[in-house]
């Protein structure tokens, strides 16, 4: 499995760490109730099938979004946090 | 007051020669980050004479500047200091090595991830990757010569895994 | 209890084996039914995995609850029950889990004179290394706790383990050993024979176990679960059970639910058959890898998950170069052995790597996953306690920290690793 870094490129999985659901972007807002709050914290669609998860880049520092299939191990594209809107 | 004697990280354990590949020190006089501000980079590009973008070196005029992350770079030669930049000393936080010879890659893609054929990481590439399991700096200097940095600590770790590595390709080139 | 096979010759004995060979072997018959679903039961399982058929096992013989379909979209066994490394081990540290996995560990031992099958249970012992006297700390405590559960515990200096694991690299500069935490009850089974053993058990007691049947939806009406529909049709019940782990959050999905679990995968690995060699069960402490010995003598052996959300039942290289790199570090003996194959399971990962067995909001829909990568050993007392439930409403005391909501309110959170309550870090 292969990713590719928003600064370095294509790259091999070794250099990458998982830091799961991009759902993490979407914190909610400090007015949020206690169920959105655990849904935010614990709950996940956890599809299979297409997925969108953040991915970090130790060698460079990069983080990035990665659009993934789940049942294959596609990626179907990246994008670095600017592209995904943070 | 006692004087310390400043002695490299790679005191007496290089050079090493294996098969075809040699490994060697190449500590630099100074290793300084620069990471230019916000809207300084054409500044900074050329108050230090140049600035590497994303896996580029660049010969500027304390030295040579490699491209080390997003708006990063790590200057490898004299001492500097820039306007418009955040700029740190670490020339005692790495160790720099070169492997040179004709199985140089041979034995680097026994430790690193990196695609490292001509196509994708030519002669003046630069790349962060892994080598061993230490996050490094590897840099093609030449078509058959390697600079590889990592964190000063890791210096023996990073010799024994290159020194194993050497072997095994020398021992395969014998069989 | 009670006990209702359907004829006595379908006991399996010795008198039995030298019978049959007497005549040709003509006398076996299918093991199980392989029953139309009907219309109507008083319980569906949906999941024919360990944890699906010990749970309509258990309804049967500890309940009476036999109208009961075990629904499988594949084949009965055909998941990670067949597909891990068949370890059976209690040797757990938390409260909550330190009583279930006790539970199951005694459940295990009668197994095989309770289904009438030989699901290969051997108590060969188990050996938790210890690399650092902070590990050794650590171990102490837990042996401790598995003393007080009334489990064993043996703790092993350095010679200890000499005595017991010779081939063990002892002055490997990196990770010496300093000793290592010996549970002599643990041990291995046949994985495959355990679905089948409890498959039979059911199949006995008048349970349906439906093959083939996938479920594509769970009708709910007012708030109460009122059947399924599968690719054989709808089927009605008034209770239904989600035993799927490893498809959880899929099935779970089909009720309006969203799980606290992510699918990982998780890979495991078998040599070519070898001399018997490693007599235990070993675990390393400084890398992620555990091996044993299988009765066919190929090396048993895996490491941790590959740490990204998968369903796709394989793994990638890194982790299988780490598992190497960890087995070399430890018993560079395994050097000369050649690996066979390697296959990957999909785990479902709750944030604090402790189960769930409870009930939902739904009324009548119960829910079993959360599993992780320790589901083997779990599957006798994870069938009980879900049977339990099921019939009587009411979680069973082995397994009453297993709530759904322990991640909402924060109580009860049974972080075994000690790497915090989230997901991805277990």
């Amino acid at each position: 499995m292969r990713l590719t870094c928003p600064h370095c490129g294509d790259r091999d999985l070794r250099e990458f760490t998982y830091k799961g659901d991009a759902l993490a972007l979407l914190r909610p807002d400090e007015t949020a109730n206690p169920q959105e709050w655990v849904d935010y914290v614990h709950n996940r669609d956890n599809p299979a099938g297409t997925t969108s998860e953040l991915w970090y880049h130790g060698p460079c520092g990069s983080w990035l979004v990665a659009v993934r299939d789940t049942t294959t191990h596609v990626t179907h594209r990246t994008l670095s946090l600017a592209e995904a809107g943070k | 007051m006692a004087k310390l004697i400043a002695r490299p990280a790679t005191d007496g354990l290089l050079p090493i020669e294996i098969g075809k590949a040699i490994l060697e020190d190449a500590q630099p006089q100074a290793i300084t980050w620069v990471a230019p501000f916000n809207r300084k980079k054409s500044a900074v590009s050329k108050t230090l004479g140049g600035f590497p973008g994303p896996g580029e070196v660049v010969e500027v005029k304390a030295g040579r500047a490699l491209s080390v992350g997003p708006g990063q770079a790590m200057i490898l030669g004299a001492p500097l200091d820039c306007e418009g930049a955040a700029v740190a000393d670490q020339s005692d936080a790495w160790t720099v090595v070169a492997l040179e010879g004709a199985a140089a890659r041979d034995v680097l893609a026994r430790v690193t991830p990196l695609d490292l054929r001509d196509a994708v990481f030519p002669e003046g590439g630069t790349a962060r990757t892994l080598v061993g399991h230490m996050t490094a700096s590897l840099t093609r200097v030449g078509p058959f010569r390697f600079e590889i940095m990592v964190f000063r600590s890791m210096t023996q770790t990073l010799i024994h895994e290159l020194e194993r590595a050497m072997k095994h390709v020398d021992a395969r080139t014998k069989l | 209890m009670q006990f209702a096979c359907k004829s006595a010759s379908m006991r399996y004995s010795g008198f039995k084996v030298f019978l049959e060979g007497l005549r040709g072997q003509s006398g076996w018959k299918p093991v199980w039914r392989d029953p139309e679903p009907k219309q109507e039961y008083d319980v569906i399982i949906i999941g024919g995995g360990g944890h699906g058929l010990s749970t309509a096992y258990y309804l049967a013989r500890n309940h009476g609850i036999t109208n009961v379909a075990v629904l499988e979209k594949g084949y009965l066994g055909g998941g990670n029950v067949g597909r891990n490394t068949t370890i059976v081990r209690a040797n757990y540290f938390l409260p909550g889990n330190s009583e279930f996995y006790s539970h199951s560990l005694k459940l295990w031992e009668g197994l095989e004179a309770d289904l009438n099958y030989n699901v290969m249970h051997s108590q060969r012992g188990l050996i938790n290394l210890f690399h650092s006297d902070g590990q050794r700390d650590a171990f102490a405590r837990r042996g401790n706790a598995m003393i007080n559960q009334g489990d064993d515990a043996i703790l092993l200096d350095r010679e200890g383990v000499r005595r017991h694991l010779p081939y063990l690299d002892f002055d490997n500069a990196r990770f010496p050993v300093y000793g290592g935490l010996f549970h002599p009850r643990g041990g291995t089974a046949r994985h495959d024979a355990v679905a089948w053993g409890y498959a039979r058990g059911a199949d006995q007691r008048g349970v349906d176990l439906i093959q083939q049947c996938e479920v594509t939806g769970i009708d709910i009406e007012n708030g109460r679960v009122t059947g399924v529909q599968t690719t054989r049709g709808a089927i009605r019940a008034k209770k239904v059970a989600m035993v799927v782990a490893g498809r959880s959050s899929e099935v779970a999905a089909m009720a309006g639910m969203r799980l606290p679990i992510e699918s990982h995968v998780l890979q495991a690995f078998v040599t070519e058959g070898l001399k018997p060699c490693i007599d235990h069960v070993v675990s390393f402490g400084m890398g992620h890898f555990y091996i044993s010995q299988s009765d066919k003598g190929g090396l048993v052996f895996g490491g941790d998950i590959d740490f990204y959300a998968s369903y796709a039942q394989r793994g990638n290289l890194p982790m299988k170069e780490h598992v190497m790199e960890a087995g070399m570090a430890l018993m560079p003996m395994i050097g000369q052995a050649r690996v066979l194959r390697s296959w990957g399971g999909i785990m479902d990962m709750s944030p604090d790597g402790s189960p769930i067995i409870d009930k939902t909001h739904i009324e009548g829909l119960t829910l079993n996953c959360g599993w992780c990568y320790g589901g083997f050993k779990a599957v006798p007392a994870s069938g009980f306690a879900t049977a339990h439930l099921v019939a009587t409403g009411e979680l069973h005391e082995t397994a009453a920290g297993f709530r759904l909501d322990r991640f909402e309110t924060g109580r009860g959170l049974m972080d075994e690793e000690g790497t915090g309550a989230q997901h991805n870090l277990h």
